[in-house]
């Protein structure tokens, strides 16, 4: 007996011990960067791709005219220096020479052309073509580019970046291959795409900036972010995009941590456009009821940062500069009983569990928070899809939603606030006064004019309690410590993986 | 016999009324699962451009309805995918522009896979740990037996799996799935190291239904004439519990493990996400989220054709342990 037990017990550690060592394939020579994601790429189009997942892997393999800096500067990206006219109606590119596609072709104006063409044109439903709506002709050969626009418009600069707005080859536009086939200007090549399983880019050795470290960068997709995290400690991994505060608080010191303060912002959002919510004060006793501190502290374990409606670093709003910065459930107490609810009432809000980390947890802490006010809010839990077929409908009183940011404020609400927004709907609310702020905003181009503009704006969303402003969260990076060289950016782009090197 | 009474008693007969149960169904099925996923909010354009489908004109949806299939009546989209699923085509992927006959045929061989390490593990625990309970009744080791089978009802597949993933990758650096999955016959040692730990966690959970039936069986069969003939005729001990005792006990058992089988098929999707294995509930659940619906459609008849074969397959084993079945 005694035997079999010593035998039973060594047979499980050779066998532990085996598959220790046996796991790990030989590592080769090659600079293999194995990144782990949550979710898949969920098509090879940079035009139309919404979802987090394509952005970050097709970002790695176009490029844009203007890149976003780790300080949120607007950089040269293909192109390499602009101007506007005096009435900023016009904008002058000089493209940067001697860059050429992934399949050997040059890049010129030419493609600018047909890229701009193709995002402009309805037919492609391209995500960012709302930014760039202002654009009434794109003219220019060689190097030189010429942008002309129906209006003032000096953010559109801002505008131009990202994977949205990538340059495709207009060859590949006319033979209509743009999907199908994968040829940008980036860092890396597209070599493959396992559904559900990886995504597999090699390095450019034409790329234009310095010359790429990584020879391959593997997105693999590990469905859960403490399977990413175990991915890491094993070491089958070597950096992973996490988005769950709880989970990047469990990073050990075997790994590098990156946390950047993300442009994106929590928030409840409260359509005015259906009662109670149409009254004013109804809106203005939720603001003065809740403390953004602990629901920070509560959904985002303290992981995230308290923000007022703009987050964009150089128009950030002071998140003091609200009615009610601190709780104050006596003045909640006398706007509701203004209102004609002393004695409480109820609010439905939708939320979907699945869509972010802190999407309960918030939701959770809000209700508690209200409950004090004598405020009931009712959670209407939703699957993400049904949460955006609603969202979009406009088809809630409140909801607590988790959305992106942008470098620009204008770029960032101009489809919600003003009247004429694609999705005033669902921001529920619009006033000639935000109206007139916005077109301000867009027509001017000194940067001291517009901090003024968007402060009134922000200010004009706090003070009639359009929504209520909660944090931004953090973006997190993990990776291993043979990792170097990365630099995180808020905008979560991955781009940065151009310079990092695997010692 | 007329010819009326010879076609009757066709139609009555044991294997025609088991094909239209079968095939009725199945079409039962089909009918549900289309209407269940026509019923809840969003569709297949909100799927694939999330908040964005704010930003499309009428036009563009109206195109986009026109290409997802979705502008047709509901009977037209039912028949439409029926037609095409019959002719063996179950329609493509949208979002990966693959067919989801291709997806499939990569992701069902890893949940039969998975399906069947568990029951294998599952069968072989919860038989050992019922005849151990049974041997004693009201002992010790009954109530260690029985406790086990409570805990493994009571601890979520979840919980196990993240607890097995966080230990093992912590404190041994050992997380063999954090790899891209390796099939069997591509990497036979790899596979077997993915598919360890979430073949241990479904085992578990299929071991406890199977200690406790194998558990209740036992006892009763233990009481019958049979059993007390067999040692009144100095039959060894360890024979009377294997030939007769367990052999007469084996139908409940293989019913409760044919429908655990049958479930492990289609409720590995917890399992399949935390050790990052793509198979048949990744591929549900994805396409759900994407409301992907002739991939939801193909796949659940895929599902439910399997756990009708599992059935029949019982059946005939069933056959095989009692012959008196057969008559």
């Amino acid at each position: 007996m005694k035997l079999s037990k010593k035998f039973a017990i060594f047979s499980i550690s050779t066998a532990l011990v085996a598959g220790v060592a046996f796991v790990a394939p030989a590592q080769a020579a090659s600079k293999d960067l194995a990144i782990g994601v949550t979710l898949d790429i969920d098509k090879l189009d940079p035009h139309t791709s919404t979802s987090f997942s394509t952005v970050r892997a097709l970002g790695l393999v176009y490029g844009s005219l203007v890149e976003v800096g780790p300080k949120l500067d607007i950089r040269s990206g293909l192109a390499a220096s602009w101007g506007f006219n005096a009435d900023s109606t016009e904008l002058r590119l000089k493209l940067r020479k001697n860059v050429k596609f992934h399949d050997g072709s040059a890049f010129d104006a030419e493609d600018v052309k047909a890229s701009l063409n193709r995002i402009l044109d309805v037919n492609t439903k391209a995500a960012a073509r709302a930014n760039i709506a202002t654009i009434t002709s794109i003219t220019g050969s060689g190097l030189s580019v010429l942008i002309k626009l129906s209006v003032p418009n000096a953010p559109i600069l801002a505008a131009l970046d990202g994977v949205n707005m990538s340059m495709l080859s207009s060859d590949d536009i006319a033979a209509n291959k743009i999907g199908k086939t994968v040829n940008g200007t980036g860092p890396f090549k597209y070599v493959s795409w396992e559904p559900g399983q990886s995504v597999k880019l090699e390095k450019n050795v034409t790329y234009w900036k310095a010359p790429v470290k990584l020879d391959t960068v593997t997105f693999r997709i590990i469905p859960t972010e403490a399977s990413i995290l175990a991915a890491l400690n094993a070491g089958t991994i070597q950096f992973s995009v996490l988005t769950s505060p709880t989970v990047a608080l469990q990073v050990g010191k075997n790994l590098n941590l990156y946390r950047t303060p993300g442009l994106g912002y929590v928030t409840l959002q409260l359509n005015a456009r259906v009662a109670p919510l149409n009254k004013l004060d109804v809106r203005l006793a939720i603001q003065c009821a809740i403390n953004r501190a602990e629901v920070v502290k509560t959904a985002a374990a303290g992981e995230a940062k308290v923000v007022g409606p703009i987050t964009s670093p150089a128009y950030a709003s002071d998140p003091d500069d609200r009615p009610c910065p601190n709780v104050d459930l006596a003045k909640t107490k006398k706007y509701l009983a203004d209102a004609g609810y002393a004695d409480g009432l109820t609010i439905k809000a939708i939320v979907s569990p699945t869509q972010y980390a802190t999407a309960s947890g918030t939701a959770q802490n809000l209700k508690a928070q209200l409950a004090k006010a004598g405020i009931n809010l009712e959670l209407d839990i939703l699957d993400n899809a049904t949460y955006v077929s609603r969202w979009l409908a406009g088809d809630f009183a409140a909801a607590v939603a988790n959305n992106g940011g942008r470098i620009d404020p204008d770029t960032m609400y101009t489809r919600y606030f003003p009247s004429t927004g694609n999705l005033n709907k669902v921001a529920g609310y619009s006033s000639a006064t935000m109206d007139a702020l916005f077109l301000k905003g867009k027509a001017t181009g000194r940067a001291a004019e517009r901090k003024l503009i968007y402060k009134s704006i922000s200010q004009e969303l706090e003070n009639n309690a359009v929504w209520i402003w909660l944090f931004a969260p953090y973006e997190y990076r993990a990776a291993a410590k043979n990792v170097t060289g990365f630099i995180p950016l808020a905008t979560g782009s991955l781009i940065e993986l151009r310079v990092v090197d695997l010692k | 016999m007329s010819f009326g009474e010879r076609i009757s008693r066709i139609l009555l007969s044991t294997p025609v009324l088991r094909i239209g149960s079968i095939l009725s169904t199945l079409f039962g099925i089909s009918i549900f699962v289309f209407l269940v996923l026509r019923v809840i909010p969003g569709d297949s354009i909100v799927g694939a451009f999330g908040i964005e489908t704010g930003l499309l004109t009428p036009e563009q949806i109206a195109q986009l309805k026109v290409y997802y299939g979705i502008d047709k009546s509901l009977p037209m989209q039912y028949i439409s995918w029926m037609q095409s699923f019959l002719s063996g085509n179950m329609g493509y992927s949208y979002s990966t522009g693959i067919s989801i006959a291709s997806l499939t045929a990569k992701a069902l061989p890893v949940t039969i896979e998975l399906a069947l390490i568990g029951t294998i593990l599952g069968v072989v625990m919860g038989i050992a740990i019922g005849t151990f309970s049974a041997r004693k009744p009201g002992s010790i080791r009954d109530f260690a037996g029985q406790l086990f089978g409570l805990m493994a009802l009571a601890v979520p597949g979840f919980v196990l799996s993240t607890t097995i993933v966080t230990i093992t990758a912590n404190k041994f650096h050992y997380f063999p799935n954090g790899y891209e999955f390796v099939r069997l016959w591509e990497d036979p040692w790899m596979n077997l190291q993915q598919m360890m730990f979430p073949g241990l966690v479904l085992g578990i959970a299929v071991a406890a239904p199977v200690m406790r039936t194998t558990r209740s069986a036992l006892l009763e069969t233990v009481d019958k004439d049979f059993v007390r003939t067999a040692i009144g005729k100095g039959v060894n001990a360890r024979k009377v519990q294997s030939r007769h005792v367990l052999r007469n006990s084996l139908i409940p058992i293989v019913t409760m493990t044919g429908i655990q089988f049958g479930y492990l098929l289609g409720g590995a999707v917890i399992v399949e996400n935390i050790f990052s294995l793509p198979g048949m509930g990744r591929q549900v659940l994805y396409a759900i989220t994407k409301r992907e619906y002739a991939t939801v459609q193909s796949s659940v008849m895929v599902f439910a054709i399997l756990f009708i074969t599992i059935n029949v397959i019982t059946d005939l084993i069933y056959r095989k342990i009692d012959p008196r079945i057969k008559k």
